[in-house]
């Protein structure tokens, strides 16, 4: 392994390469390939969609759908939209957010207001990279406390910014903006390639 | 163009979806025509990645093996295959196509729209469209209710939609082609979520060569999203499973 001094997406992240290799062999109905997809993104999509919908059972089976959404429509990836990654994290999060949304109730969703206020570090449990997960700690820690709050409760809450702002006391339109300045903030301290 | 400003500054909540779903539609429009944006929602994507993956756990190893065995029962759609009329669509993955035509035009406006998207997309539809619609006058008052509205999207797991919905008259025709086929125990379910509650509307007639509907749903309420879920043939008392399609009405 040599030496990496400064952000370079190709070497930094070759997984992210053999991910968007392994899309489109699955495109072409490549179970191996799939095999491979699932050994990297699964732990990443339970993830997410367990923070955001905190039922277990309800979290494997939105998992498994979010899977079978990526082997039906690898071919739809389009590497010049984005990383491999991305694609697969985007469908796994709004198909989270679109179960809490639609699903719960309304006496539900308030009982997970409290449990949306979890503080980053005390999240989970046998987490994959703890490397990663330090820098995004890190990285959440160099925001304004009002762009971290709205960014956890939009993020990890599945909150819209709307309630957000309502949540926060916060006129909608500061949340709005405060939310894109985070996200880009949150990019640029990630080193993510834009 | 504080219209188009404003639409720019959801850049933040979409990147998160933290959006309600009429924003969401917006913003995709605007994301269509605006290429700038288009680039900077997949870098802020990126970085929304990082969030998620730093939230990762490990499932129970069982869920692989379902996976994996539901994987082999389907058929992955081959790349670059899209149907026929998703081509005059301006398609890009995870932005749902919305078409509106005909708010305030003449009475017809909705049914020859209609006829000219069945018409690219598939003659049988057409056909089926132009029978329910001489034969049902319930369809046809939908169709050319002078504030008919037309959508045509695709559905999460295949399949193409057009809905005709009419707020003056709370009601919408929903038609479907090319649906994934369930066993005789499940079927298709349509539901309205919206402020007046999540409501079951109708449960979908099987497919007859490939096409399903036209039926008619009432109760219309503004604010309504559409959602197509599948599950018991009887019914399930509320939305469950993954919501196939979600439009905003």
């Amino acid at each position: 392994m040599t030496a990496i001094d400064r952000p370079d997406p190709e070497r930094a992240q070759p997984a992210a390469a053999d991910l968007a290799a392994c899309l489109r062999l699955v495109a072409r109905g490549d179970e191996d390939a799939f095999d491979a997809v699932y050994d990297q993104v699964t732990a990443s999509v339970f993830g997410i969609v367990r923070r955001v919908i905190r039922d277990a059972a309800q979290s494997e089976e939105v998992t498994q759908d979010v899977l079978l959404e990526v082997w039906r429509n690898a071919g739809k990836f389009d590497p010049g939209r984005g990383s491999a990654t991305a694609w697969v994290m985007t469908l796994a999060h709004r198909r989270a957010v679109d179960r809490v949304r639609s699903v719960q109730k309304e006496s539900e969703r308030e009982r997970r207001t409290a449990a949306a206020d979890v503080p980053f570090d005390e999240v989970a449990e046998a987490v994959e990279s703890s490397l990663e997960r330090e820098r995004v700690r890190r990285c959440l820690g160099s925001l304004t406390e009002l762009q971290r709050e709205s960014v956890t409760l939009a993020y990890y809450g599945g909150y819209t910014y709307g309630q957000v702002a309502s949540l926060l006391g916060v006129p909608g339109g500061t949340i709005k903006t405060r939310m894109r300045d985070a996200l880009i903030r949150l990019r640029d301290c990630l080193g993510v390639a834009s | 163009m504080r219209h188009k400003r404003d639409v720019h500054t959801l850049a933040g909540p979409y990147a998160m979806d933290a959006i309600s779903a009429p924003d969401r539609a917006r913003f995709e429009r605007h994301l269509d025509r605006c290429e700038e944006c288009a680039r900077e929602i997949s870098s802020l994507r990126e970085a929304t990645a990082r969030l998620a993956a730093a939230t990762a756990v490990t499932p129970p190893p069982a869920l692989k093996a379902r996976v994996m065995a539901a994987a082999a029962a389907t058929r992955p759609r081959p790349p670059g295959q899209e149907r026929e009329a998703v081509r005059t669509w301006r398609s890009r993955p995870g932005i749902r196509v919305r078409i509106a035509i005909a708010a305030g035009a003449v009475a017809a406006a909705a049914a020859i729209a209609a006829a000219v998207v069945f018409g690219v997309s598939n003659g049988g539809m057409r056909d089926q469209l132009s029978q329910a619609q001489a034969s049902s006058q319930k369809v046809a008052a939908v169709l050319t209710a002078r504030d008919a509205i037309m959508m045509t999207g695709a559905v999460r797991g295949g399949g193409t939609v057009t809905i005709v919905t009419s707020h003056s008259m709370h009601e919408l025709v929903f038609t479907a082609a090319a649906l994934h086929a369930l066993p005789a125990s499940r079927g298709y379910e349509l539901w309205l979520i919206g402020p007046a509650g999540d409501r079951a509307v109708i449960m979908l007639p099987p497919a007859r060569h490939d096409m399903t509907g036209p039926v008619v749903a009432s109760g219309l309420r503004p604010g309504d999203h559409l959602a197509l879920t599948a599950g018991p043939a009887g019914g399930a008392a509320r939305p469950a499973g993954p919501m196939m399609l979600d439009v905003v009405l």
